[in-house]
């Protein structure tokens, strides 16, 4: 497992895309030392490795096929009702290609 | 003048004209108005009131025409704002409900307001969203916490305003509330209620949940909310029980597990006491009470292999609060600038503090040590369950180790009190099990509660022996009359 310190935990913060406080950083570095104790219980227990991963409770399979009846989609209205800034029917983001 | 009253009470003044929704709405607004426990996120007046005022026509067979109820603030209402208790949302607005909300207003319910959470339904205290703590409303002197994620409508429920509310449930923020605010708190099986339009968690985990005053009101909102929905891929076919009609039938199912470990993590004598009393009721009523066993080592790796869980699947889920798709669009000039401005002013520190340990659990160095440990070791736990249930058809335990905690108290977090007897409730999540908290006993003045968990679809049994139990401690309709203005 990779080493921890302040330094790793701000670079997975800058990649989350938000910031913390100094003090923050720090109350997170203390929260990491409780939680890596809590992990090594089950870090040393090398028998959970003949287990396969669980990613949900059970298998629950979906197959259908819809009918083709046609729906009224979201109005533009509506569509845009949450944008704070909107020009010509559609919504004003920030240059993403320089 | 209608606080407390249950569902059965609520319909039977309904039904003989004795009281109008509108009225019941009215009134259940205003005490709304005078809630002081800090459980409400947005009062629907208006929107309750044009509702409402449709409802002229009793239908005797419909139990829940004209009651009204309160919605936790993570699940979508058309036109209501919706904030999920985080500043990133403020002043978000949806423009559909959530399934849940659609049906209960196809059945003609009364939705009075949002209520307050964890921000983002993270945590389990009802400290961390954005209004700040929610209050037990048990505890005149605001100290003692309510429990979360689901506070709020904890409150609102414990505090006699409306019968029944909308919660949810990823670790146990139906069921612990509920044991700290004398309520019954429901967690159907997995995939057996639609969760489309309630934002995600850690969808492996989560389930909508239900707070109620009594077991029977709380098999009755099920029946109504379950059921497949084709907007939500994960929800199951099973056919719906009639867990109304057959909830006062004698349940034929009779073995009841304790698990030894997780009673004996529970140190607070009057806490095991009621519960022991329960036990020995239980057998009188003809169930066999079996202790069995589970490895210690599982047990303590409960928290953990959660908090991992958890906050790697949180944090790819909230990916899309950047400010852009969803939150404020702040000042920049790049995206990076903008997401990043909107994502650091928007999240509070906790939240902040789980998603990194979220991604430090997915970075490409620790996915097998963390991550896919603790998918496995998942299996391990759910294993160990399913095993039991193989020979019993409950798992019977005290749901919480204490009455709710004060704000200011702390635990050790490696301890077994804290790790087992604080955390065992995530089993139901882990195996995807309905779960169903009750009250049980009073000390000092406050609620605790005991939980039973059920076999996969199994609901209606769990309800029928949660009535029986309920019969047993004659605990329903309980509530508390203060904090109000």
């Amino acid at each position: 497992m990779k080493e921890y310190n302040i330094e790793v935990l701000k670079d997975a913060a800058k990649r989350l895309l938000f910031d913390m406080s100094e003090s923050e950083y720090e109350t997170l570095l203390k929260e990491f030392d409780i939680v890596t104790k809590q992990m090594d219980i089950i870090g040393s227990d090398k028998s959970i490795d003949e287990y396969e991963p669980m990613s949900f409770p059970f298998e629950c399979t979906t197959s259908y096929l819809r009918e083709d009846i046609p729906e009224e989609p979201l109005s533009r209205e509506d569509a845009l009702r949450n944008s704070k800034r909107k020009i010509g029917g559609q919504i004003k983001l920030p240059k993403v290609v320089q | 003048m209608y606080e407390g009253k249950s569902i059965l009470e609520l319909h039977e003044l309904l039904v003989s004209k004795k009281v109008t929704p509108l009225e019941l709405a009215k009134d259940a607004i205003e005490l709304a108005k005078k809630d002081t426990n800090n459980a409400f996120e947005y009062i629907m007046e208006s929107e309750a009131i044009e509702i409402a005022s449709k409802l002229t026509e009793p239908e005797a067979n419909n139990l829940l025409w004209g009651i009204p109820f309160v919605i936790k603030d993570n699940m979508s209402t058309k036109d209501v704002p919706t904030t999920a208790s985080s500043n990133i949302l403020n002043g978000y607005v949806p423009v559909y409900d959530a399934a849940v909300v659609e049906k209960l207003k196809n059945a003609k319910a009364v939705p009075i307001g949002k209520t307050t959470l964890d921000e983002l339904a993270m945590g389990g205290t009802g400290t961390s969203g954005h209004l700040g703590m929610t209050y037990n409303p048990y505890d005149e002197s605001k100290t003692r916490l309510v429990g979360g994620s689901s506070c709020g409508s904890a409150a609102v429920t414990a505090a006699g305003i409306v019968p029944f509310a909308l919660g949810s449930d990823t670790g146990d923020s139906t069921r612990k509330p509920a044991s700290f605010a004398g309520l019954v708190g429901f967690k159907p099986t997995w995939s057996r209620i639609s969760r489309y339009g309630l934002f995600p968690f850690a969808p492996s985990l989560d389930t909508i949940g239900i707070f109620s005053r009594n077991v029977t009101d709380a098999a009755i909102v099920t029946e109504v909310l379950a059921g497949r929905d084709d907007r939500d891929s994960t929800s199951s076919t099973e056919p719906v029980g009639k867990y109304f009609e057959e909830i006062t039938k004698p349940c034929n199912k009779k073995n009841i597990a304790i698990v030894k470990e997780i009673r004996d993590a529970v140190k607070d004598k009057e806490v095991l006491d009621a519960f022991n009393k329960t036990v020995e009721e239980l057998k009188k009523h003809g169930y066999k009470i079996n202790e069995v066993s589970m490895p210690n080592d599982v047990l303590a790796s409960l928290f953990p292999t959660y908090f991992v869980l958890s906050c790697a699947e949180a944090t790819s889920n909230n990916a899309n609060m950047d400010g852009i798709k969803f939150g404020p669009l702040s000042n920049g000039s790049t995206f990076e600038e903008v997401m990043s401005e909107a994502r650091t002013k928007g999240f509070g520190e906790l939240i902040k503090r789980r998603f990194v340990i979220g991604s430090f659990a997915l970075m490409k160095e620790n996915k097998h040590d963390l991550f896919i440990r603790a998918q496995k070791n998942r299996r391990r736990i759910v294993d160990c369950v399913n095993a039991i249930l193989k020979d019993n058809d409950f798992i019977y335990l005290p749901a919480a180790p204490s009455i709710a905690p004060k704000a200011t108290d702390s635990s050790d977090r490696l301890s077994d009190e804290y790790l087992i007897a604080d955390n065992h409730l995530v089993l139901g999540n882990f195996a995807g099990l309905p779960s169903i908290t009750l009250p049980i006993g009073f000390k000092e003045r406050m609620p605790f509660g005991a939980n039973l968990m059920a076999r996969a679809f199994e609901e209606t049994s769990l309800f029928q022996v949660s009535y029986e139990l309920e019969q047993i401690t004659g605990l329903a309709n309980i509530y508390a009359k203060g904090g109000r203005k």
